[in-house]
């Protein structure tokens, strides 16, 4: 029984076909509603789907990036876009959260998703001044207060 | 994103609208040309265009400025979120526009931060 366990071990084992691509569609830890994680297409950060303050994470806490995978619903993943949905607006809700404005690089289309605990907040900051920030739009709209 | 059907030939389109918040007729040609997207007092929208479909959308319903967004080109475009189906459409910001009201959207952010903003100078 030994001996047969030295053999195996001497023998190197060939290595596996891989099967897990992580590619579109397939089932895996990173797809699907059972998904731990997912790759940011803006900075490929590793993002845990769990984060603090929200139950719909669906951008990067980096650089705020999302993916164009969600139609009418979010969470129906039924958009064939795929394009890259980078933050272009902070909108602050009435009761004073705020959520993230993306537009998709691809088709122009825009989502809103609330902003997590662990978002970065200099991201989050320099989004929201970049109206004000805008040197002549926002000189005309101080001006004709 | 305006109140025609973005599809429609331009003699088809109409030449006022009345605001659906606020009542006030509007012409339709913006000052700067193009359609307008929203009215310019209370820079309130109707949902006509539906975005996911790229059509006309059968909704009607109000949609409510909820953020300024600035492209590349530094020009201040309105998001606007529909009460009824809660799309989001955008569209530009015209010269006669409300001030007071898109400022007020636009600092809106800023005045309830979900983080101490002095925290920042430590990061």
């Amino acid at each position: 029984m030994g001996r047969r366990n030295n053999d195996r071990r001497n023998q190197r084992r060939r290595q596996r076909p891989k099967a897990v691509l992580r590619a579109r569609g397939e089932r895996g830890r990173r797809s699907g509603p059972a998904a731990e994680s997912f790759r940011c297409t803006g900075c490929r950060l590793d993002v845990p789907v769990r984060a603090v303050g929200t139950a719909h994470r669906n951008h990067c806490p980096h650089c705020l990036t999302s993916l164009h995978v969600d139609a009418r619903v979010p969470g129906d993943r039924a958009a064939d876009c795929r394009g890259r949905m980078v933050a272009a607006g902070v909108s602050a809700r009435p009761d004073g959260e705020w959520s993230v404005i993306h537009r998709c690089l691809s088709c122009g289309e825009l989502s809103a998703n609330r902003i997590a605990g662990d978002d970065n907040a200099r991201a989050l900051v320099r989004i929201a001044v970049r109206p004000l920030s805008t040197s002549a739009a926002a000189r005309r709209a101080l001006v004709h207060l | 994103m305006s109140f025609t059907d973005p599809d429609t030939t331009e003699n088809t389109r109409p030449t006022a609208f009345r605001c659906v918040l606020c009542g006030l007729s509007v012409p339709a040609p913006g000052p700067d040309g193009p359609q307008r997207g929203h009215c310019p007092s209370c820079l309130s929208s109707r949902h006509v265009h539906d975005q996911v479909g790229s059509g006309a959308s059968d909704c009607e319903g109000r949609m409510t400025p909820i953020s300024v967004v600035v492209p590349r080109d530094h020009r201040w475009r309105l998001v606007h979120r529909c009460v009824r189906c809660d799309e989001l459409s955008e569209s530009a910001v015209a010269d006669d526009d409300n001030p007071l009201v898109l400022m007020r959207i636009a600092v809106r952010p800023l005045a309830e931060p979900p983080f101490p903003l002095e925290l920042l100078g430590e990061v």
